[in-house]
């Protein structure tokens, strides 16, 4: 059906594209939601007046493009001569990004989890701790996880900025093919249909758990 | 008057080491790598072959520079505007990437005496009956982001009033909006020019002319203030173009009439 | 501590021409949200209607445009209509991505909004002699915008933030655009895009402020 000179070895080239997607946004989202639910948490404890400066800073990573970010964090690691590498910077800027979604999402979550519910857990003689663990953290994991999944879903897909650092994402790989094959639009049309491909099944999985788990559904 | 600065360079890299004061040069010849920046969308300079390898006149630059030296050579893959990122960071050591000498960029990095030239030529879609440099007043034009040629062609646009000006952010995706139609024409170097175009890739484009800016000379680069690299640098230029290795590259990558690197009636 | 020494003096002298490219920035935004509304209410009226053909339009719309990334959307725009012969120019492109991008993630907040209305009420209008377009349009949009509020607003951030993305299709105007010019000419990245990030946090804060005293304004009942 299509007439067209991608061999093998691009759609291996491709495949390598999206397993720097992948890895970049598995590290990514690994470390930026343990650094979310730290921040969260503190959020949470400190309150809304005490954790002003911390909202702000975090405040900062979702009002500032990515792209700006992921720039700026290169010339600064140069500047201060850090030596990383793309795929470092890439990493490290990405995480604070999900660390500072993931954060507003945790302190959703444990603002949801019923203040009444805490104090019974308290009165039961529980510790602070025993009540995070056993009451807090299962309820705010209901609440939170589907937009947790949202969020990963939007790492993935933001993460195609790292090309910019020269980082041969998915994205990227397919503009390099495109460069040497002048086939833009097939080309271009595989690389939307691989980011689907990711995204849709877990995008489906996350809206059938707000289903199920939603109270009043 | 070159042997003597390379002399005094030499000198000056002995006096560090007994300082116990290494510079670039020697830890590059210490870890036994040499990386270069180069620009991999930018044939017949840098581009991939059919296994997405490396391949260009830079690419086979780097490799000579890394034999001069005595190491093996690394090629980073930079896009235009990462090339600077990198190197300051040390990610790279040395830019081998088309970089063109301009006055304001030397504020920033320490650039070498030419090693490449560059003419412009404007290319431009068949559909739209550009034949010269001065048929594309009006029109919409584009040409890669920050080159020289972008620089120079944006200042004429807004001479000539009227038409647009567009900078893409790679050479490749000026090529390929001039065959989609989405530019009318576009000023880039002519060995860039005739090598796409002769790719056959791109129907519908075709070399129409020059254009009257001036020679753009490429440098290497490197941190401005590591003159002892720079002095080798200098010296491995004049080397290759000495021996005819210069000559041989560009036969092999561009051919045709070999661009001289000095200019008439003054020092560098 | 750095070998590097900063030049602010040169970013400063840039800032008049910055301030002008984040107008434009402020302008793609607002369109490609204007736009993103109402493609997005005509998107939610596909999914409720009878038509299959709509509903499927409907749904790969919203998919397409939440599970590919807006850089992808806004490549195709230029790059992937061209090859269709379909030419737009970097602003047209960009505001075409976003605003698709946009509608998408709109119209699924709109779903959810609409779950919180009951049916009774558009019914309710039917039975008083509208027809179901004026039902929709004067007893279910109306709420459905303010249920949606907050999200709108995220988006309209969103919106701010992707403009960046202009770049990557020969946008030259708006900021970043316009930093990137700058960046390219001197190669001092860290000063410009420092001030550009300075630039975007403001213009992102007025935008959300100006929303929390829209809020407080119309949502007074």
């Amino acid at each position: 059906m299509f007439d067209t000179s991608l061999s093998w070895g691009d759609i291996v080239f491709l495949a390598q594209g999206a397993g720097m997607t992948l890895a970049v946004t598995a590290v990514s989202v690994i470390a930026g939601t343990i650094l979310g639910i730290f921040c969260g948490v503190i959020r949470v404890q400190l309150g809304p007046y005490w954790s002003i400066p911390l909202t702000f800073v975090l405040d900062i990573f979702r009002s500032v493009p990515l792209l700006i970010q992921l720039v700026l964090a290169n010339a600064f690691q140069s500047i201060a001569k850090l030596g990383w590498p793309p795929f470092t910077t890439s990493c490290v800027v990405l995480s604070l990004y999900t660390a500072a979604y993931c954060t507003e999402i945790v302190r959703g979550g444990i603002d949801a989890v019923p203040l009444t519910t805490r104090r019974a857990g308290r009165s039961l003689g529980l510790s602070w701790w025993q009540d995070m663990r056993f009451i807090v953290a299962p309820l705010a994991t209901r609440v939170s996880l589907p937009s947790w999944i949202g969020l990963t879903l939007g790492v993935m897909k933001d993460s195609a900025l790292v090309l910019w650092l020269g980082l041969i994402e998915l994205l990227r790989a397919s503009q390099i093919l495109v460069t040497r094959l002048q086939e833009p639009l097939f080309i271009l049309l595989i690389c939307g249909a691989i980011y689907f491909l990711i995204s849709f099944p877990i995008a489906r999985l996350g809206g059938y758990l707000e289903k199920r788990w939603s109270p009043n559904d | 008057m070159r042997i003597t600065t390379a002399a005094f360079g030499l000198m000056a890299a002995i006096t560090m080491v007994s300082t116990a004061q290494a510079d670039k040069l020697d830890d590059i010849v210490g870890s036994g790598t040499l990386r270069c920046a180069v620009v991999l969308d930018f044939p017949p300079m840098g581009s991939r072959d059919a296994s997405n390898n490396p391949v260009g006149f830079d690419v086979d630059y780097c490799n000579d520079l890394a034999k001069a030296l005595g190491v093996t050579a690394e090629i980073v893959e930079t896009p235009f505007p990462e090339r600077i990122p990198a190197l300051m960071s040390g990610r790279v050591d040395v830019g081998v990437a088309s970089t063109s000498d301009t006055l304001e960029r030397a504020r920033t990095v320490g650039m070498t005496i030419p090693y490449f030239a560059f003419e412009m030529a404007v290319t431009a879609n068949e559909k739209t009956g550009i034949k010269s440099f001065e048929d594309m007043k009006g029109k919409v034009v584009g040409a890669t982001a920050g080159t020289f040629e972008a620089i120079a062609l944006e200042k004429q646009v807004k001479a000539w009033g009227g038409g647009e000006f567009r900078p893409y952010q790679t050479q490749a995706d000026v090529f390929l909006a001039l065959s989609q139609g989405q530019l009318d024409a576009t000023v880039s170097t002519s060995t860039v020019a005739q090598a796409n175009v002769k790719t056959g890739k791109f129907p519908g484009i075709a070399v129409v002319g020059k254009a009257p800016f001036d020679i753009d000379y490429v440098a290497l680069f490197t941190n401005r203030e590591e003159y002892g690299l720079i002095n080798f640098l200098n010296l491995f230029i004049n080397q290759q173009v000495r021996t005819g290795r210069y000559a041989e590259l560009y036969e092999k990558w561009v051919g045709g009439d070999l661009p001289s690197l000095t200019v008439n009636g003054v020092y560098r | 501590m750095f070998k590097y020494s900063f030049q602010w003096n040169q970013a400063l002298k840039a800032l008049p021409q910055m301030l002008d490219g984040a107008l434009v920035t402020m302008q793609i935004a607002l369109l490609s949200m204007a736009i993103g509304l109402v493609v997005a209410i005509i998107l939610t009226l596909f999914r409720l209607s009878g038509s299959r053909l709509l509903r499927g339009f409907a749904v790969a719309w919203v998919e397409i445009a939440r599970n590919t990334p807006a850089l992808f959307q806004i490549y195709m725009a230029h790059f992937g209509l061209g090859s269709f012969g379909i030419h737009l120019s970097p602003f047209t492109s960009l505001l075409a991505g976003i605003a698709f991008n946009n509608a998408g993630y709109l119209a699924e907040n709109f779903r959810g909004a609409l779950k919180a209305i009951p049916d009774t009420q558009a019914r309710a209008g039917r039975s008083l002699g509208m027809t179901s377009l004026q039902a929709f349009r004067l007893i279910v949009v109306p709420q459905m915008l303010r249920i949606a509020f907050l999200p709108i607003t995220n988006q309209m951030v969103w919106a701010i933030l992707m403009t960046s993305l202009g770049v990557t299709v020969g946008m030259n105007t708006d900021l970043a655009g316009v930093t990137q010019a700058l960046n390219a000419r001197t190669f001092r990245t860290f000063e410009f895009f420092a001030l550009a990030a300075v630039i975007y946090y403001l213009i992102a804060k007025v935008v959300t402020l100006a929303a929390r005293l829209i809020a407080s304004r119309l949502f007074r009942y």
